[in-house]
């Protein structure tokens, strides 16, 4: 990967606020904050860890990690923003350590009695706004996790310093803004797509598949007992007519039943990026339409970071082992492909397609074979991209970054740097980037670095290779 | 409150230029938003766009699916970046008065 030119360093770094702003505030970051009190931060900041080490078992891990963190730096072949920037501050064990040093110097009593005997003055303003920058410039995609020979996972610490801070007022507006109209506003959905418009806009997609394909393709809205109820990222309504299609398209093929609740139909849930607390009430609106529509199985849309939160999270926050089961929609659809419920037909796509893998859905292994099989299926020229699967590189918006517009200019200098690189590489006409953040990140990528291929959902995709058969009165086109 | 001044006319908007009060909209302040958004001269096509959006909103409190757009106004996806280079979520809403898309858009 080429080094950041003086020139994009510039560009990418900066200051996006008002200067009157940063010295108000007092911090010195690149995405907007909306103002909070900032006085004593420093005890404020010791006094929301102590009360997330209470409530939570965070301690395990920082015990752990404050242990055997040997600081060596090994992670740092495979972070793209530090291999972008070059600067020691984006090493995946440096950023961690911001954070692990307050833990040790102010939760374990050999730091609390070394601080004392050292005249250690403890954590300072300073650190504080360190952290608020450093937080937010890991994509949190946990790809050093693989590199580190300690197994420290940075990405949870990532996480847990963005908690902590978002915990005493320091939090990207475009993020909470989000947050508070999907818990407390009119609408309840971080997108504000009222009912009425969800209505029209399914209506509306209905006619054109009736249009394109000649059959009926229905949306069903807030039917009970459905076998499958429908969280995909409430994006998806504004932006991703294609891949809502396809998703409606397979279960017409299928026959399943499946509804989206008119109550709450949102998966994106922002908590995985900066907050417990806020993942918890999102899963909680979640549960609540789940048992109002008696639906038996949650299922969750093309979208990385809304399938994670949901699938290893709403276990633990609604239900334990008693708690409905959570699929992703492309694992849902490669399962009736390979029971014979849904009918492909094979060299629809001539063009060269190659495929990325969101970190949440690919990083653990979970959601990796399954949309291949399916490519290959429908696809003549399918080509992968290098590292791929469990090693593939984030898009750069990950971790939230994506939805912050203030900091496009590190999203696509920086964050992206090597994965456009990656893409044009393939020469691929169609990259399928089956997740709502990646989408949007990959096709500002491609126009920035002038990369010509196009970004499509798998359903996008799986839609134009269905085949309904004769009984549907398709036109088989 | 940040304010934004042009043309003598002074509009309340947010951070990222959004106006505050979508109430307040007529076409004057799409003309006047139009040179943030690298729109030089707003044509007939502009118009269209801009009608379509508000009029959207008016009915359902917020922004239509791009497709629909699409469909509606007879502009591919590609000529409504060329009309509004910063895109229709962000420059064409602004145009029309729509406030800020949030979540993933």
């Amino acid at each position: 990967m080429q080094p950041l030119t003086e020139e994009e360093r510039t560009h990418a770094f900066a200051p996006t606020r008002k200067a009157e702003v940063i010295a108000r505030q007092r911090l010195p970051v690149r995405y907007h904050v909306e103002d909070f009190d900032g006085h004593h931060r420093p005890r404020r900041f010791l006094e929301a860890f102590a009360a997330v080490l209470k409530h939570t078992n965070y301690r395990l891990a920082l015990d752990q990690y404050v242990r055997v963190s040997a600081k060596c730096s090994r992670c740092s072949v495979k972070c793209q923003v530090y291999l972008a920037t070059g600067d020691n501050r984006d090493i995946p064990c440096y950023r961690s350590e911001l954070l692990l040093k307050i833990y040790r110097r102010h939760f374990t009593v050999s730091g609390v009695l070394r601080g004392r005997l050292l005249g250690d003055p403890g954590l300072t303003d300073e650190r504080v706004q360190e952290m608020a920058d450093a937080f937010y410039n890991c994509t949190a995609c946990r790809r050093c996790h693989f590199e580190c020979p300690m197994g420290i996972d940075h990405a949870l610490i990532t996480h847990l310093g963005r908690y902590i801070l978002s915990e005493i007022g320091i939090a990207p507006r475009a993020l909470a803004v989000s947050v508070r109209e999907q818990l407390t506003g009119a609408t309840g959905n971080t997108s504000a797509v009222p009912v009425p418009a969800l209505r029209d806009s399914l209506e509306f997609l209905s006619d054109d598949m009736q249009e394109e394909r000649g059959v009926d393709i229905p949306f069903p809205l807030d039917e009970e007992g459905a076998d499958y109820i429908f969280f995909p990222a409430v994006s998806d309504f504004l932006m991703e007519a294609d891949t809502l299609m396809g998703n409606a398209a397979v279960f017409r093929a299928t026959g399943d039943r499946w509804t989206i609740g008119t109550g709450y139909f949102d998966g994106i849930n922002y908590g995985l990026f900066y907050s417990d607390h806020i993942l918890e009430m999102v899963l909680h609106k979640m549960r609540a339409e789940v048992e109002r529509l008696k639906a038996k199985t949650i299922l969750i849309g093309e979208c990385g970071h809304a399938s994670r939160s949901a699938k290893f999270f709403y276990p633990t926050y609604c239900g334990g082992k008693q708690a409905l089961p959570v699929v992703n929609c492309m694992e849902y659809a490669h399962k009736a492909w390979k029971q014979g419920r849904l009918k492909l037909k094979p060299n629809t796509i001539a063009e060269a397609v190659t495929y990325h893998d969101p970190c949440n859905l690919a990083r653990t292994g979970w959601v990796v074979e399954q949309p291949r099989e399916l490519l290959k299926a429908i696809c003549s020229n399918y080509v992968e991209m290098t590292p791929n699967r469990r090693d593939n590189i984030c898009c750069g918006g990950g971790g939230g970054t994506v939805s912050i517009d203030e900091i496009k200019p590190y999203r696509m200098l920086v964050g992206g740097r090597a994965k456009a690189e990656q893409i044009r590489a393939t020469g691929a006409k169609y990259c399928v980037a089956p997740c709502a953040n990646c989408k949007k990140q990959l096709r500002e990528l491609m126009e920035e670095h002038g990369v010509d291929c196009q970004i499509v959902g798998l359903h996008d995709l799986l839609y134009k290779a269905i085949d309904f058969g004769p009984a549907a009165g398709g036109n088989g086109q | 409150m940040p304010t934004f001044e042009v043309n003598d006319h002074k509009y309340e908007v947010d951070e990222d230029g959004f106006l505050q009060e979508p109430g307040i909209w007529n076409e004057t302040v799409a003309s006047d938003f139009a040179t943030t958004e690298g729109v030089t001269d707003l044509t007939e096509a502009h118009w269209k766009v801009i009608h379509y959006l508000r009029n959207y909103y008016l009915q359902f409190g917020i922004a239509p699916m791009i497709r629909k757009v699409c469909k509606e106004t007879g502009f591919k996806l590609n000529e409504i970046y060329q009309l509004f280079p910063s895109g229709p979520a962000k420059g064409a809403c602004k145009l029309a008065g729509l406030p800020k898309p949030t979540g993933c858009v």
